[in-house]
């Protein structure tokens, strides 16, 4: 193989799941925010407990929104606190209207658009994993032992300070460190921490509950991370948009791909 | 340099337009009842299978919040109060083989379950409290639902600003559950009005809305389609899930 050559990458089963995730992801992220809505602070203990608050986005006085992140508090009118309302004025709202689904305050339909989407997610998930799993390209994204040397040389290529790539296979060595993240580590939590907030689950599974630390603390870990989720999302669209964005985008959706310099297979 | 402004653009405005096509979606009558069909699957799933967890009396939140409709001010429920509830009433009715009426002192004597649950908002929140009372079970086994009984309808004494009353429903199964408990006492004392005193429903393997407080009449029904608006239960009226177990 050899740059400028081109291979089939992307098996259907990936392109497909990885445009409903696409899609589930947004509405998911922005119908949480209107859950979040409902109740505007998360804690680290069981029940509600003020003396144990992370996060409370409030609005303190009319016209004034503040955030406070572990005893701090900023003044973040306009962006967290006091919001856009979603129909054209401003209100006391956690986040603005033109994050959330719906826009306007409704909690009974944000949680209708999470609870459905979060089975279109799940659902697709598993189906990919399965289908990846037995077609052995998991593993293609698996971080080895052996790709840990290789982490640093690859960003410093990303940062120009290295000429070259180091040798890797389909995925570099920091795709496949945060593909591993994301697969081992924040698709699970963010999963598991979801069900955990179901009182029906709680009460069939309370070791699920406790693992997290209690039901305020599972909210706050679901919380912690769909931001995560949303920090690989930034990444990995920073990374589209800069490493050949045709190639790549074509590649997602044909599953075809040219190689690139950056795949370090060589001029 | 172009061609990544346009795709970053792009990117962009499909992201800043899904909030304003996921509002115009969810004003789509089909839409909208797809996105609510998840239900069903997380009723048939989790139901009311297993038990709440039970919490020790050093869990037991400092402040429960009283996050309802007003407590009730009109005369008959005023009269009540001033006279320690001593006139009250909880009647049992409709498809049941014996109508029953017990007023507080006797539910008082049959008064023989507590719990300390957890009791989780719909809002997100959550506080534990001991409830003392009486299993529902206890009570409809003493009306008998007749063979076409289904679900289990609580008629409350509050009403919202614009006057209509609060209610909620369970099918057999849950209302059965030995934790869905008559609660007659919260904290050692008894139910304090502004908690649904003198008689409340207490669900804790569901969501807060589903606990109704200030529960005049239950009424055992085949279906509840022809109550109210049909959703059984104020809330759910108001497109909240009659499922909320989760």
């Amino acid at each position: 193989m050899k740059a400028g050559e081109r291979i089939y990458r992307y098996a259907v089963a990936t392109r497909a799941s990885h445009w409903v995730w696409v899609l589930a992801f947004a509405v998911l992220v922005s119908s949480g925010l209107q859950i979040f809505n409902a109740a505007p602070f998360l804690d680290a203990s069981d029940t509600t407990n003020p003396a144990h608050r992370v996060l409370e986005i409030a609005s303190p006085s009319d016209g004034v929104g503040t955030t406070t992140i572990a005893g701090h508090t900023f003044v973040t009118t306009g962006w967290l606190g006091y919001t856009d309302d979603g129909m054209g004025g401003r209100a006391p709202r956690a986040f603005p209207g033109w994050i959330t689904i719906p826009a306007y305050q409704d909690l009974a339909d944000g949680r209708r658009w999470h609870l459905f989407f979060a089975w279109i997610a799940i659902v697709c998930g598993l189906a990919w994993l399965i289908s990846a799993a037995m077609k052995g390209s998991l593993q293609n994204m698996i971080l080895r032992p052996s790709d840990i040397p290789k982490l640093w040389p690859m960003q410093a290529y990303y940062l120009k300070l290295r000429k070259d790539p180091p040798p890797h296979g389909i995925y570099n060595p920091l795709q496949k460190a945060a593909y591993t993240f994301v697969l081992v580590v924040l698709a699970p939590v963010i999963v598991l921490t979801g069900i955990a907030l179901s009182p029906g689950i709680d009460a069939i599974a309370h070791p699920l509950t406790w693992i997290f630390g209690g039901r305020q603390f599972a909210r706050l870990w679901h919380f912690v991370a769909m931001v995560a989720l949303i920090g690989f999302f930034l990444v990995h669209t920073f990374q589209v948009l800069t490493q050949g964005v045709l190639n790549q985008m074509n590649a997602m959706i044909t599953g075809w791909y040219r190689l690139d310099k950056s795949d370090g297979v060589g001029p | 340099m172009k061609r990544r402004l346009f795709v970053a653009s792009t990117v962009s405005s499909a992201l800043a337009a899904c909030a304003p096509i996921g509002t115009a979606l969810n004003g789509n009558s089909g839409f909208h009842n797809l996105l609510g069909s998840a239900q069903a699957l997380n009723h048939a799933l989790i139901d009311t299978h297993g038990m709440a967890k039970e919490y020790t009396e050093r869990d037991i939140s400092s402040e429960f919040p009283i996050d309802s409709l007003p407590t009730p001010s009109d005369a008959n429920y005023t009269a009540l109060l001033k006279s320690g509830f001593r006139d009250y009433k909880l009647i049992v009715d409709g498809a049941v083989q014996r109508r029953g009426v017990f007023p507080l002192a006797m539910l008082e004597r049959m008064c023989n379950e507590t719990q300390i649950t957890r009791h989780d908002c719909v809002e997100g929140w959550s506080v534990v409290a001991k409830w003392s009372g009486i299993r529902l079970s206890a009570i409809l086994d003493l009306v008998g639902p007749r063979s076409d009984a289904r679900s289990v309808v609580f008629h409350c004494l509050d009403k919202d600003d614009q006057g209509t009353p609060y209610y909620e429903s369970l099918d057999l199964h849950q209302a059965r559950h030995p934790q869905t408990i008559l609660a007659m006492r919260m904290n050692n004392r008894p139910l304090p009005p502004d908690h649904g005193g003198p008689v409340r429903l207490k669900v804790p393997t569901q969501l807060g809305y589903k606990s109704a407080k200030w529960i005049g009449r239950i009424e055992v029904v085949g279906s509840f389609a022809n109550i109210y608006a049909g959703g059984g239960g104020y809330w759910e009226d108001q497109g909240y899930e009659w499922y909320a177990g989760i």
